[in-house]
């Protein structure tokens, strides 16, 4: 080969790897950007009056006032496309059998489109789930909903080779010559006049508990969980993890023992997660019999044990980074091994253990396949401090995935579930960035 | 009146002991000193099944300064660590023989290394202050001991960073972090935390090696400050350093002491022809 | 510390005088007990992980050996795919699901590795430092960020990206990744050629001729499979594909830092005496570097794809959870289920009735995923120590 050429392979090699770790930073960026954007979504939104109306009644929140004065207002333009309902009812009672069965099913469907856009219609009992008490509490779905009552969804069959696709038909052509026809220009006209629209941080999905599940309000009983099971990890793995490392690096000789124990580290570190939520299932739970069933308490213990490889590898790390020039200035001057290891090992070594506690942290809120048979439940309100020894908790994790699959409309609170990814992905990278903000600052402190 | 290792072992090699100090007329004789201090008698130390140090047998004169001297990898400085037993940190260490320390054993079944090491303070290579205050390094020993009143604490720290030379320079900043200092300034800092847990003897390993000659010079200074307040061991790479501050010097070569003379006598009539090539830069 | 009234305690007395630091044997035993009572609570604390990971084989083998009971079953779960837990009798075939396990797997790992090689030379070798700080962090965010996220992520958005419009998609990657390759490929193919058939004065016209042959050739290539890729029908976004890529994403970190370790530790007199004998980067790092550090690198392959294997939210989420081997078997646009989903899936419904069939089939396979994570972890740590011994020259 000429030199060109081994130029040019060099120059691609070069860019191989480059192109790869930029398809890393790409891949992150593609990953955060439409959590971030659209988790942001659940907090800063247009909320309509039915959401005002539901902090007010739900949770006492708002200016009553005010709201009454909003109410009347909107209530006079909501009245108009009720009125034009009712001219219609009568319309429909002169009709003819035929003509009636014409109208109905579709009929039905505006109004069931027009009962999700502005809540109960004049007539209907009072809806017994909360999810049909209120209309849309967000003008973006308030949109989606009005697409609904303008236009039918219907799917296109007529290629067979490919799969079917959907497209609109406008409902309006379908009551031409009635009087509903009036309704569907009238409802896209004023629809910002019957649910008044306006800019708001709503703080409360952070601190608010769900209501009929997860259609409205907040979070916070996710949150609770996880920062419960967390930290409740912590307590068991971080003490046990200092003290395993401070043996390994420090008194353990080597042997076939150490050697051993060391292996039991790593095996435990590869062990995968739905392994660990088997075992509390089968250990904590139906052998020690922790609790009845799910809880806090053997969420965290199995939680513990997972992140317990961790923390000891972090720990030693840690600890063997101090320099060996101040045990021997310690010890020289008449010190201990263990009075060496607590007054000037460990402190110097903490910034380096904290590092690891923290990530270690993250991880332990992360997980959800531990935590599946062992602590989570899907709906449930939060707990209090007493019941963490033997109630279950909802958390962020499981209940992302639990809406995201499992929820009767999960399309429909696409903004809660993204709320929660990015709360959850927020946790967990506000502590990693403090694990680099603390890394960053060991080295400083050592070099004085 | 401690015993001496002569009393009891009446049997010695010539050079281990050296009763009349041959002193250049500008070095003072020290009241009170000249006694053995420490003695090894067939001392060896071994690292697992290797011998580092054979069968060393030698008194080190209190309150004199005696300095180790000898190519890289003799032994000098395990022979120095094994004196306050921070050789106990390597793993498979082990020695044989006997070393008097007051007469005491210092490798003896009933040996407390804590409270020897108490007695025999230490200084390293490369300066190793904590990563605390200054005040808090100097005060920490003194803490260990059960030391907790703030005023005591203050008179000692004082105390021990003015016989170190270093009161001076840090006594309007010691709540700093000590890793500020200077290399030099740290080495003496090390010094002074020594000082205040009052040690008996220093042992000072290759103390200059990592700083510039001017600090050197200070910590030369300081050793001439300390001479006949304590025994101080030093092992030195440099045989001008060891002619400079030293009153005896041991030369050690692969694990044997050759020699163990009067400084002066050492450097100018050596009597074994090994140490004449060291010294005289045959090899080195 | 000081006996003042002259006991009897062997070496400490017999100077008749206070001692300095030998203590009595009474005080010396109690302090050994003590050292050695620490030291043993320490030891156990140390041992608490051995003991876990003891439990951890006993407790998941316990629930799993009841389903081995017979040979039948024990040979229904390893060769058939009819999985029907449910039905009466129940079937237990985990044919398929172990199928899928290894091929979500594979998918990743044939993502993963290359990259995750490539990224952590280029860490090691290529970027300099001030650069280098700014990635790692990105490599720290993306071990970071939790599993549950990443599934989201290919459920919500990936899954309908690559139903609606896969094709395109497939069909762009394939152009994006393969015309730089081919391009590479036809102008060393075509040297390589030249210097081995023609000489002299031929040389020239037969190079041009060979770089416009296979230059032909290369674009075909790329028009045809760019054209059926995108011809593609994707009947669910939620397939092996998906959650490939997704799990190689996590299993990069992984890869990276360990394989990165294992590079760093080569040594830079190595390359340096590569370079002297005026090798380019890209000679040194393949033919010095690369088999310095292979096992290493291996070590770090073996624990990424573990992660992969291990993985559970995302398969769960976004794999499509069918139990049957797609046809043909490589087709990794149809939807698969793995070990992992099938016991987070599965325990739901099995969890009222523990001790059933069914409960234990998952322990069963827990017990699967358990000892190929044992042995694959046992294998790495071999090779890594096999390499710090060879790297420090025993």
């Amino acid at each position: 080969m000429n030199l060109g050429t081994r130029k040019l392979l060099d120059r691609s090699f070069t860019a191989l790897g480059i192109g790869s770790i930029v398809i890393m930073g790409l891949a992150l960026l593609v990953v955060l950007a439409p959590i971030v954007s659209k988790g942001v979504g659940a907090l800063v939104f247009r909320e309509t009056i039915e959401h005002r109306k539901l902090l007010s009644t739900e949770f006492h929140r708002g200016d009553g006032r005010e709201l009454e004065k909003e109410i009347a207002l909107s209530n006079g333009y909501r009245q108009k496309a009720f009125d034009m309902l009712a001219v219609f009812d009568q319309e429909l009672e002169q009709m003819t059998p035929e003509r009636q069965e014409q109208y109905r099913e579709s009929y039905d469907q505006v109004k069931t489109a027009l009962r999700g856009l502005l809540g109960p219609l004049p007539g209907d009992t009072d809806p017994e789930l909360a999810r049909n008490r209120y209309g849309q509490t967000r003008w973006d779905k308030a949109e989606e909903k009005l697409r609904e009552l303008l236009y039918e969804q219907k799917w296109d069959y007529s290629n067979p080779d490919v799969i079917a696709k959907p497209y609109d038909v406008s409902r309006a052509p379908g009551f031409a010559g009635t009087s509903l026809v009036r309704l569907f220009p009238y409802v896209e006209q004023n629809l910002d006049k019957m649910l008044l629209p306006e800019w708001t941080f709503y703080w409360g999905f952070i601190t608010d508990s769900s209501i009929d599940a997860h259609f409205f309000g907040g979070i916070w009983p996710e949150i609770q969980g996880t920062l419960f099971l967390a930290i409740g990890a912590m307590l068991f793995a971080f003490p046990l993890g200092v003290i395993a490392a401070v043996y390994f690096t420090e008194y353990a000789r080597d042997g076939f023992l150490t050697s051993m124990l060391r292996s039991a580290n790593s095996t435990l570190a590869g062990v995968p997660s739905i392994v660990f939520g088997l075992f509390g299932l089968a250990f904590f739970i139906n052998t020690l019999h922790v609790s009845e069933s799910k809880s806090v308490l053997a969420g965290s213990l199995t939680l513990a044990i997972m992140i317990l490889p961790t923390i000891i590898r972090a720990s030693e790390e840690a600890i063997l980074s101090v320099p060996k020039t101040y045990k021997e200035a310690s010890l020289g001057l008449g010190s201990t091994k263990w009075n060496t290891i607590m007054t000037v090992i460990l402190p110097a070594a903490l910034p380096g253990i904290l590092t690891g506690g923290v990530i270690s942290l993250g991880r332990a809120a992360g997980e959800t396949a531990p935590i599946i048979f062992t602590a989570a439940v899907s709906v449930g309100t939060a707990i209090g401090l007493g019941d963490v020894l033997s109630s279950p908790t909802p958390a962020l994790s499981w209940n992302i995935y639990n809406l995201a699959s499992e929820h009767e409309a999960a399309a429909q609170i696409r903004h809660v579930q993204y709320g929660m990814v990015l709360a959850l992905v927020t946790v967990v990278l506000l502590l990693n960035l403090s694990a680099v903000i603390l890394r960053a600052r060991i080295s400083k402190k050592l070099k004085g | 009146m401690p015993m001496t290792l002569e009393a009891t072992e009446p049997k010695k090699s010539k050079d281990s002991s050296v009763r009349d100090i041959y002193l250049p007329p500008e070095r003072k004789k020290v009241s009170g000193g000249g006694v053995p201090h420490v003695s090894a008698k067939n001392f060896s130390i071994y690292y697992g099944e290797f011998e580092a140090v054979k069968k060393v047998s030698a008194d080190i004169m209190s309150k004199y300064v005696t300095a180790i001297i000898g190519p890289s990898g003799c032994g000098k400085s395990t022979f120095l660590r094994s004196i306050n037993r921070m050789n106990d940190l390597i793993p498979n260490c082990h020695t044989t023989g006997a070393l008097m320390f007051d007469g005491e054993d210092v490798y003896g079944k009933f040996t407390d290394e804590v409270l020897l090491r108490k007695k025999i303070g230490m200084v390293f290579q490369k300066p190793n202050p904590f990563p605390k205050s200054i005040f808090d390094n100097i005060a920490y020993g003194p803490r260990l001991h059960g030391i907790k009143d703030r005023k005591t604490l203050e008179g000692i720290v004082e105390k021990s960073l003015r016989k170190a030379a270093l009161w001076d320079e840090v006594c309007d900043r010691l709540d700093k972090n000590a890793l500020g200092l200077s290399g030099g300034q740290q080495q003496r800092l090390c010094v002074a935390r020594t000082l205040a847990v009052e040690p008996e003897i220093l042992l000072l390993d290759e103390p200059t090696s990592a700083l510039d000659p001017k600090a050197t010079a200070k910590i030369e200074d300081l050793i001439q400050e300390l001479r006949g307040s304590y025994t101080i061991m030093i092992v030195t790479h440099n045989m001008q350093q060891a002619s400079r501050v030293s009153d005896y010097t041991m030369f050690f070569y692969e694990g044997v002491l050759i020699e163990h003379a009067p400084t002066a006598q050492l450097f100018t009539r050596p009597k074994d022809q090994m140490t004449e090539d060291y010294i005289t830069g045959r090899f080195s | 510390m000081q006996n003042s009234n002259g006991m009897i305690d062997d070496g400490a007395s017999k100077q008749g005088r206070s001692s300095v630091f030998i203590v009595s044997a009474r005080k010396r035993k109690l302090q050994k007990i003590s050292q050695k009572s620490g030291e043993a609570t320490l030891f156990l604390i140390a041992s608490f992980v051995a003991i876990i990971v003891l439990f951890i084989f006993w407790f998941v083998a316990r629930d799993a050996v009841p389903f081995f009971d017979s040979l039948h079953t024990f040979r229904e779960f390893f060769t058939s795919s009819e999985w029907y837990p449910a039905d009466d009798p129940p079937r237990f075939g985990a044919l398929a699901i172990i199928y899928g396990s290894l091929m979500i797997t594979v998918g990743s790992a044939l993502i993963a590795v290359p990259m995750g090689i490539l990224a952590s030379i280029c860490l090691s070798d290529i970027l300099p430092f001030n650069v280098r700080q700014y990635v790692k962090p990105v490599i720290e965010m993306l071990a970071a960020i939790p599993s549950v996220a990443y599934g989201f992520f290919a459920l919500v958005v990936f899954a309908p990206l690559l139903q609606n419009s896969g094709g395109p998609i497939l069909m762009w990657a394939w152009w994006l990744i393969a015309t730089p390759f081919l391009l590479l490929m036809v102008i060393v193919a075509s040297e390589l050629l030249t210097t081995s058939i023609a000489k002299g004065a031929m040389k020239k016209t037969a190079h041009l001729g060979l770089i416009l042959i296979l230059g032909a050739l290369a674009l075909l290539l790329l028009y045809f499979v760019g054209n059926h890729l995108q011809g593609l029908m994707i009947m669910s976004g939620t397939n092996a594909l998906n959650v490939s890529i997704i799990l190689s994403f996590m299993a990069l970190p992984t890869i990276v830092s360990v394989s990165e370790d294992a590079l760093q530790a080569v040594g830079r007199d190595l390359r340096e005496g590569s370079y002297a004998l005026g090798a380019t980067r890209a000679e040194t790092i393949i033919k010095t570097v690369l088999p310095a550090a292979s096992s290493g690198i291996l070590a770090a392959v073996i624990l990424g794809i573990m992660r992969a294997l291990g993985e559970t939210m995302v398969v769960w989420m976004a794999s499509g959870n069918s139990s049957h081997i797609p046809d043909p078997w490589f087709n990794y646009l149809e939807s698969v289920r793995t070990l992992t989903a099938t016991i987070a899936g599965d325990m739901g419904e099995a969890d009222q009735v523990t001790g059933s069939a069914r409960f234990h089939v998952l322990f069963a396979m827990g017990l699967i995923l358990l000892i190929v994570s044992f042995v694959s972890n046992l294998i790495s740590e071999r090779i890594v120590v096999r390499q710090r011994k060879v790297l420090s020259g025993q």
